[in-house]
């Protein structure tokens, strides 16, 4: 815990009149898989907004590996090792599956756009390796068949994998998932859930979540926090959460066994 | 009743439509080609009538050579101006970014109208000529117009390319995806502007003379009809819809101003009768999969 991957210090965000963020802090290390959950509209998808840099804090901090990066746009931000999906799933849907992962893989381009126009042996070197990354993450996450598909033309599931192989894309160390499970049949949960761990260790990565499924986050993450209209109310491991009386009344009902009403 | 000169304007209606279109191609309506495309034309007038260096002779001829050195200038120029307006005016998205290209339309058309050394409303004339008769310009306009849609070509299977592709369907995602979206669009906008920069000084020497009435908001409507006609999702589209609409009020020249008209309907129906205008990439695929990204195979 010495040394934190992303940290978050006081963050506040605030929409007019509504305070969508009150002073947030936490930090997230290394190699663990972070939870964060909150009944709708408690800040969650804003909070990733904030570090992902769509969206600027009204105060407060983002701090990446010790350094701060609350002024870098977006794709700095990814650059230095941070991707993202989305809630609503944001494909480029006129594109082709393979192309998708072609866009992420894009950074790992050494050859410049003349190397690209005159089609030089460096150019057709990093299109081919280019290629080649993008066929392991199609493999990997089971979409191979549908490389040549319209990313717009997919199925829900598959949907949402294509999101998460074209942030794998990216080669990120921290990958923030926004409602991985939404939409997904119970099995489809499941297979989810042992797919984050595998691509974790794979690709070792540090994983922040965002999942309304809270025994499925239970299960799956080794920390987690708690916001309620924008404050983090509680911090910890799934186990001490749980138990939290705050939580509970905020949250879980009062049904301790976490299963959401 | 196509003869050479029409030709020549076919081929610059066409590269004109590629410059509407690169833009576009990353999403970015820009209407701002007629500005680039009245630099690059004043620019070669003012070069070629009042620059004895280039070698313009007493009879009103010109070297190809010196023709080619302001093709280059033309485009340069143009280039420049789209990096530094670039700048400012691609923060703005859609529809507001339209309006603010037609405004540099007018800045630039209203600057070349009352410059002391543009010559006013008369603009330049006697502008000397590299070649004899039409078709030395046809071939010109031909190598620059084959040379743009290899560009474009190549772009498709290009990190840049691919990038103003998902930047046209999520802009927002491709910034997460670590594409600098600001960069890849100020690219298209610049070489949106070379390519009509060049096409501009191209017409100059073709028309013989030039004025500020060149690069008018009418050449705006009339360059975003090549593409909406044409399609704007395969770099042919606008190319065969600059050629067809070029050609047209030419051989419809009797209706007169009706052509006008014709512009407008055809802005109005395009979008309704071929959505994706008369070259999509579906027909392409049809067609042999030439002009459009080629299917990946399985290594």
């Amino acid at each position: 815990m010495s040394t934190a991957l992303l940290e978050v210090r006081d963050l506040s965000c605030r929409f007019g009149g509504l305070m969508a963020l009150d002073g947030v802090s936490f930090s997230v290390a290394s190699g663990e898989i972070f939870g964060l959950i909150g009944p709708n509209g408690a800040g969650k998808t804003t909070l990733f907004n904030l570090v992902s840099g769509l969206t600027p804090p009204s105060s407060g901090s983002v701090i990446w590996r010790g350094a701060a990066i609350t002024d870098l746009p977006p794709h700095r931000r990814n650059r230095l090792g941070l991707a993202r999906t989305f809630q609503n799933l944001r494909l480029f849907d006129d594109l082709s599956v393979l192309d998708n992962l072609l866009v992420a893989l894009e950074r790992h381009s050494r050859s410049s756009s003349i190397d690209g126009l005159l089609c030089t042996a460096r150019h057709r070197q990093a299109e081919r390796q280019r290629r080649e990354a993008a066929w392991q993450l199609l493999e990997e996450l089971g979409l191979s068949a549908l490389a040549d598909r319209q990313a717009g033309t997919l199925a829900y599931g598959d949907r949402r994998r294509l999101e998460m192989a074209r942030a794998l894309g990216t080669d990120p160390a921290l990958l923030l998932l926004d409602e991985p499970a939404a939409g997904l049949n119970p099995a489809e949960k499941e297979g989810l859930c042992a797919l984050i761990q595998e691509l974790r260790q794979r690709h070792r990565l540090t994983v922040m979540i965002i999942e309304h499924h809270v025994p499925l986050l239970m299960r799956l993450c080794d920390r987690m926090a708690v916001l309620d209209f924008g404050v983090r109310i509680a911090l910890g491991s799934p186990n001490v959460v749980r138990r939290d009386p705050r939580v509970i009344a905020a949250y879980l009902g009062g049904d301790a066994s976490g299963e959401t009403p | 009743m196509i003869d050479n000169g029409l030709l020549v304007q076919m081929l610059l209606g066409a590269l004109l439509g590629l410059s509407v279109y690169l833009p576009l191609a990353a999403g970015q309506l820009s209407l701002a080609t007629p500005a680039f495309y009245a630099v690059g034309g004043t620019l070669a007038a003012l070069l070629s009538t009042r620059w004895s260096v280039l070698g313009a002779t007493a009879a009103g001829g010109f070297p190809v050579l010196s023709l080619l050195l302001e093709l280059v200038l033309g485009g340069a120029l143009a280039g420049t101006l789209a990096l530094l307006v670039g700048r400012l005016v691609l923060r703005l998205r859609g529809i507001y970014l339209a309006i603010a290209t037609i405004a540099l339309v007018e800045i630039v058309r209203v600057a070349i109208l009352n410059l002391p050394f543009t010559g006013g409303a008369i603009g330049i004339f006697s502008i000397p000529q590299p070649f004899t008769d039409a078709s030395g310009y046809l071939l010109t306009a031909l190598i620059l117009l084959v040379l743009t849609g290899w560009i474009c070509q190549r772009l498709d299977t290009m990190p840049l390319g691919r990038a103003m592709a998902a930047i046209r369907d999520d802009e927002l995602a491709a910034g997460c995806m670590g594409i600098d979206t600001t960069r890849v669009k100020l690219t298209a906008f610049v070489l949106s502007a070379v390519v009509a920069g060049t096409s501009g000084a191209l017409a100059a020497h073709f028309l013989n003379t030039w004025n500020a009435r060149q690069g008018s908001f009418d050449v705006s409507i009339t360059t975003l009809a090549f593409v909406i006609l044409g399609g704007s999702r395969a770099w042919l589209g606008p190319v065969v819809g600059g050629l067809l609409l070029t050609a047209l009020p030419e051989l419809l020249r009797p209706v007169g101003d009706v052509r006008l008209v014709l512009f407008g309907l055809v802005i109005v129906l395009g979008p309704v009768l071929a959505p994706r205008g008369l070259v999509s990439p579906e027909l392409l695929e049809r067609l042999g999969r030439w002009g459009s990204p080629t299917r990946e195979q399985k290594p």
